[in-house]
């Protein structure tokens, strides 16, 4: 890692509002320069932080582009004068050239005098903008092309919604367990992971087929696994921490309508629903309904006034809860319940699906537990607010699929709307994963407080993404150029829009179960067994089961 | 001093015209030529070579005889005819340092001509700045004239390409407006 700024360009045009143009120094590599890096020009008083944006061919005059050099020697000797690169960048952020401490980076409000040197960032660079790497501003990679680390603010991170955007394959999944493990290992607020696809839990099946290990595996007790299918094989390594069930007095309309494409629900069946909990309650409609016979069918169109046909369509979609077991009467315990105490305790929770991986049991568990924990911060917020106490401790729900609940049709009406929107009013915000975030509402969209933006190859989710963002041209073409496991981060927790080779997991893995885990206490415990075991019987290979 | 090869018959501010001493070795085209005048030396680059009648009145005739055949026959014929070459003055050495521009006057007529020295060529062409001297002269024929002294300081160098890189660039650049000029030239250079 060379210290030293390297002097690729120098400063020729441009505007604060359009960006700057750098000519290519004619020694660089134009083949070794690419979109996405940071880049630093050297103003008189002041350092520039910058993207590359775009590097494009030049010529002086067009006869050239008519009659092009032929051979090396002239192409060598028209270099730099009748041809050059051009190098467009975007400032982004301004500091001082010799900063005190108390300096720090802000917006660029002018622009670098004429022929400034234009450099490549240098580590010093990075770390004076991101800052050094910490409990609260974990590493979660690098600039591309560098080896410095970018730095998440957590304490920022927590104050907004935030959002993890990319196509299937982009490495999503897996920064979000990084970023979810710092903010557990921070204690900087609880995390509720709705984990559609087991991969938060206890291991994570990675590219190779290789388990990885996950949450619960790295940091041992302070998460807990609630799971709406404690009989799956899944927990035969690891018991989970607690059986989800949910009563069917729980599950709202809104929560029916919301899974209506995964239930075939129609309008009909929909008017349906709200006539029948007009009648018979809103909490004992649904019980009653599903427990009814069909040979009933009759009197209940006679008495509600409603389509026989209607009704037996209804009765068919939702059947299918039936197939959900922990979807039931009657129910042991009250889960919202629990998961408050859980989190009283300072504990995280992951909640899985079990072989129940299916879209219809996410939507429904997500939505009825959020919803109604929801409303008990709100309540909590207020009255803490009211006695002038610290409300409930700040809470980050997660969830895959965002698009699932946030779609521009139902976004006004959920929770995660709702929650969305109203940022951290009451101590509550959301981490959306996401492949599709063209499916998201607009609103929900421009209140995303930190986008990190992987690899999206649609035109329509790379425009969502950046909804509400400043200089969305830029920010296209770094998108454009993304590679699975690199990120574009940009809003509220960066300083500025930088785009990142992800942190590797493996080292992620090794960092943070430094003093924490079971798999650290596991190795220790085997290690001690393994001794004695060594003095009695002679060495012997270690055995992980 | 190397052997004499001409003398100055006559002067403008930017160039000169020699009659060279005898027919045999008149001086290339291309090649850096000194004056010795007021204890100075003036540096001209040969861009024409002339071989005429001694009388402006009578002009050589065809005798359908090989030159040096006719020579060795009527020797008087070589006496009736003599070299001049032309050169644009490129510099001067003021005290022992060589400069590249043109000198505060012109050398004067008589004057001797003699050949550069290695050194000479080395230190004329080091800057480049030879080019745009001849590019700026009014009827030279500049793409050949550059391609030539170029070459020449080049195998003064040893055929160094390092050398005629920047000689293109310098080219390019300077006719940066005259793009198949300077195409021209740098065909003629790169070998
Ligand atoms: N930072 C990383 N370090 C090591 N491996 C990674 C990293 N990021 C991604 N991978 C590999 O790439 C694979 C795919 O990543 P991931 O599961 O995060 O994709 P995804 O974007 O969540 O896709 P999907 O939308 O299909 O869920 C992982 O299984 C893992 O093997
Ligand atoms: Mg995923």
């Amino acid at each position: 890692m060379k210290d030293k700024a390297q002097e690729i360009g120098k400063l020729i045009a441009g505007s604060l509002l359009s960006g700057l143009e750098a000519k290519l120094n004619e020694d660089i590599n134009v083949e070794g320069i690419s979109v996405g890096r940071l880049i630093v020009v050297d103003g008189r008083e002041n350092k520039f932080f910058c993207l590359l944006k775009d590097v494009s061919l030049e010529a002086t005059n067009e006869d050239i582009l008519l009659n092009p050099p032929s051979g090396d020697f002239a192409r060598q000797v028209h270099a730099g004068v009748n041809t050059f690169y051009k190098l467009s960048v975007q400032p982004m952020l301004i500091t001082a050239q010799n900063p005190t401490d108390l300096d720090r980076p802000r917006p660029s409000t002018t622009v670098p005098p004429h022929f400034s040197p234009v450099c490549e960032a240098s580590a010093e660079d990075v770390s004076l903008i991101f800052g050094a790497p910490g409990i609260t501003n974990p590493e979660i990679g690098s600039p591309i092309f560098m080896e410095v680390p970018v730095c998440l603010n957590l304490e920022r991170f927590c104050k907004r919604s935030n959002a993890i955007f990319g196509k299937s394959g982009s490495g999503k999944s897996v920064l979000a367990r990084m970023v979810l493990g710092y903010l557990i290992k921070s204690d900087m607020a609880i995390n509720l992971v709705f984990d559609m696809h087991n991969e938060y839990g206890w291991s994570a099946t990675n590219e190779g087929g290789i388990d990885d290990p996950s949450l619960k595996q790295l940091l041992g007790s302070k998460v807990a696994i609630f799971t709406v299918d404690s009989n799956s094989p899944l927990y035969r390594k690891i018991r989970a921490d607690y059986d989800v069930q949910i009563p069917y007095g729980a599950v709202e309309i809104a929560d029916l309508e919301l899974a209506a494409g995964e239930l075939g629900l129609t309008q009909a069946g929909i008017e349906t629903m709200y006539r029948l909990a007009d009648k018979w309650g809103e909490d004992k409609w649904l019980a009653k309904f599903l427990d009814m016979d069909t040979d009933e069918f009759p009197q209940v169109v006679e008495d509600l006034k409603v389509n026989e046909q209607a009704l037996n369509k209804l009765r068919r979609c939702l059947d299918r809860l039936k197939k959900l077991p922990f979807i039931r009467k009657e129910v042991a315990d009250d889960t919202v319940n629990r998961i408050m105490d859980f989190i009283q305790d300072g504990k995280h929770i992951v909640f899985q699906f079990g072989r129940y991986n299916s879209m219809l049991a996410y939507i429904l568990v997500a939505n009825i537990l959020t919803r109604r924990l929801h409303k008990l911060y709100v309540d909590k917020t207020d009255s803490a607010r009211a006695d002038g106490v610290d409300g409930p401790k700040p809470l980050v729900v997660t969830i895959e699929e965002a698009h699932k609940f946030l779609d521009p049709q139902v976004a006004r009406q959920t929770t995660f709307g709702t929650i969305a929107r109203e940022m951290r009013k009451y101590n509550m915000v959301l981490l959306l994963i996401d492949q599709r975030p063209s499916g998201i509402d607009d609103e929900v969209l421009s209140q995303v407080g930190t986008r990190i933006i992987g690899d999206l190859g649609d035109e329509r989710d790379i425009n969502a993404v950046l909804t509400g963002l400043p200089n969305q041209g830029t920010l296209k073409v770094l998108i454009n150029n993304l590679e699975p496991r690199q990120f574009l981060l940009t809003g509220f927790a960066l300083p500025m829009p930088v785009v990142i080779d992800a942190k590797d997991y493996g080292k992620f893995c090794s960092e943070i179960s430094l003093g924490s885990g079971i798999i650290l206490d596991e190795i220790e415990r085997r290690k001690t067994v393994d001794e004695l075991k060594a003095q009695v019987y002679g060495d012997d290979q270690i055995i992980f089961d | 001093m190397s052997e004499r090869i001409g003398e100055i018959i006559e002067v403008y501010t930017t160039r000169f015209l020699a009659q060279a001493d005898g027919l045999e070795n008149p001086p290339h085209f291309g090649s850096f030529v000194k004056a010795e005048s007021q204890g100075m030396a003036i540096y001209g680059l040969v861009y024409n070579v002339h071989e005429t009648s001694i009388d402006p009145n009578r002009r050589a005739v065809a005798f359908g005889i090989e030159r040096t055949e006719l020579f060795k026959r009527q020797p008087q014929i070589a006496e009736f005819l003599k070299i001049e070459f032309e050169a644009a003055i490129i510099g001067f050495n003021d005290a022992g340092y060589i400069r590249a521009y043109l000198p505060p006057f012109p050398p004067r007529i008589h004057s001797f001509i003699y050949p550069c020295e290695k050194q000479e060529v080395l230190d004329l062409t080091e800057d480049l700045e030879f080019i745009r001297s001849i590019n700026a002269l009014p009827g030279l024929p500049v793409e050949e004239l550059a391609a030539a002294s170029i070459r020449l300081a080049c195998s003064e160098r040893g055929n160094d390409r390092a050398f005629l890189v920047r000689a293109g660039q310098e080219i390019a650049q300077l006719l940066k407006e005259e793009y198949e000029k300077a195409r021209s030239i740098i065909r003629r250079i790169s070998d």
